[in-house]
């Protein structure tokens, strides 16, 4: 049966939920140390939450297709995959979750993160810092800091139970040790640092209506990277008003590097760009592009191409088409 | 007892399966250097550029890619694709604080991305200045 993702800030339940299973991931040892990775230093546990941090690092460091170059297209972003990429990640996450909750119904939650970026009324100013996303209480996820200091993820140097960041990217976007620290966020930075405002409900809105953008009844289109036109490209955020990207640049700090999975803020905003997907698929059909017809330089992000998935048998791996539905194993409470 | 591996649903699977992917290869000694290619009626365009780009005199071993747009993009910054590359490297010295530590007084500890050196939080920094320098001799996109 489906397990239902819910709006963070309208289910404390399922809130509360990822909270604690965040918190254990991040305690439980994945059995591997660094070095088993490659990352440079003392040998030390990794942990199971940190394994995302990791993944996300390494697929976006792999070029594809092997041997071009990952700044053009990777296989996580910049790219078609982006979004079944990131739902694969999410799948997983969401899986250990229910594990450690040992709660197989337990649905990860989304942060409708335009509704925070938008003003209450006509007139209004957006205030998306006074979200009761940040409240500095057990049950909410602190707002900002170097390091962050009060909610569920605050750091306290003493206690070894307190939230740390063990594993970042560099500024090569190569992975490392830190000593461990708390996290760091830093709101509405002005650019070319962040992003002063969150995306706004009409810029989600954006992704669904065809007399503003005509492209948007198409998944992607050629060149199928940072230029295309196309709903992926305007979710991911390097054309139109930012989307997905405009939220990394808003939250700042551990959100802006390579390693952003630090930040548990990270699977609910990216938990909310899947729900965006989503409601376009129950517009515009389960639809991708490019298909196998597409050149080898699209290698990896053509529809039954393999994704960075450990899902990778050889007779049914991972792929944008295999992903493209996904109603038999979650659903969301409301589709935009 | 040795960990399961060959099970889905418990971290071994994943971490092992994260250990064997190929690594990622980040040393970029030299000139940064993006290559832009382009079709126009028929003909094949390929613009090649190569960047020494230095922060207070030490050469910035960092990816820099160009988009046809002239955009800049690096791989440490995912979200971030500015018109600027002057922007681009000002965002990298933000974010990164313990690669670039100040010219003129050494530092050991470990921060994270900007994370601050005291023990007070700061809602807004003044970005307008800063004590870093960064170099591009080579500036396509006129200027840009």
């Amino acid at each position: 049966m489906a397990v239902v993702r819910r709006d963070i800030l309208r289910d404390d339940a399922a809130r509360a939920a990822y909270i604690h299973g965040v918190r254990l991931l991040k305690h439980e040892p994945s059995s591997l140390t660094t070095g088993s990775f490659g990352i440079p230093g003392p040998s030390r546990p990794v942990y199971t939450y940190d394994l995302f941090v990791i993944w996300h690092v390494l697929a976006m460091n792999t070029a594809v297709p092997p041997g071009g170059d990952a700044g053009v297209r990777n296989a996580a972003h910049r790219g078609p995959v982006f979004l079944p990429w990131h739902r694969v990640l999410l799948r997983w996450l969401e899986a250990h979750l229910q594990r450690v909750l040992d709660d197989p119904a337990f649905g990860l939650p989304y942060w409708n993160w335009a509704a925070d970026g938008s003003p209450a009324g006509p007139g209004g100013v957006a205030n998306p810092a006074a979200s009761p996303l940040w409240r500095n209480t057990p049950d909410g996820f602190g707002g900002q800091g170097a390091p962050v200091r009060g909610g569920a993820f605050a750091f306290r140097a003493a206690d070894p139970t307190s939230f740390r960041v063990r594993i970042a990217a560099n500024s090569s976007g190569a992975l490392r040790q830190v000593t461990e620290r708390g996290l760091v966020r830093r709101f509405g930075q002005s650019a070319p640092f962040g992003s002063p405002r969150l995306p706004r409900t009409a810029d989600v809105a954006s992704c669904f209506d065809p007399k503003a953008d005509p492209s948007v009844t198409d998944y992607d289109r050629d060149p199928f990277d940072v230029s295309s036109h196309g709903l992926r490209n305007r979710l991911e955020g390097f054309v139109g008003p930012g989307l997905h990207n405009q939220v990394h640049l808003w939250v700042g700090g551990d959100m802006a590097p390579a390693s952003s999975p630090n930040d548990p803020v990270f699977f609910v905003h990216h938990c909310n760009v899947d729900r965006i997907w989503e409601g376009w698929m129950r517009r515009n059909g389960r639809r991708y592009a490019p298909d196998m017809t597409a050149p080898d330089s699209l290698l990896g992000h053509r529809i039954d191409d393999p994704l960075v998935s450990p899902f990778a048998p050889a007779d049914k791996p991972d792929t944008p088409r295999g992903v493209l539905d996904s109603t038999a194993v979650n659903s969301y409470d409301v589709l935009p | 007892m040795a960990p399961d591996t060959s099970d889905a649903a418990q971290p071994a699977f994943l971490a092992t399966y994260l250990a064997g992917l190929p690594r990622p290869e980040h040393g970029h000694p030299g000139p940064a250097r993006s290559v832009r290619e382009a079709d126009v009626d028929g003909h094949r365009i390929v613009i090649a550029t190569s960047y020494e780009i230095t922060v207070d005199g030490r050469p910035l071993d960092v990816h820099i890619g160009l988009s046809n747009d002239g955009s800049a993009h690096c791989h440490g910054l995912p979200a971030y694709q500015l018109p600027s590359l002057v922007d681009l490297v000002r965002v990298l010295v933000h974010t990164f604080p313990d690669e670039f530590p100040p010219p003129t007084t050494g530092h050991d500890d470990e921060a994270g991305p900007d994370t601050d050196h005291d023990t007070h939080d700061h809602a807004h920094h003044d970005h307008t200045a800063h004590d870093h320098t960064a170099h591009d001799h080579s500036e396509p996109d006129g200027g840009r």
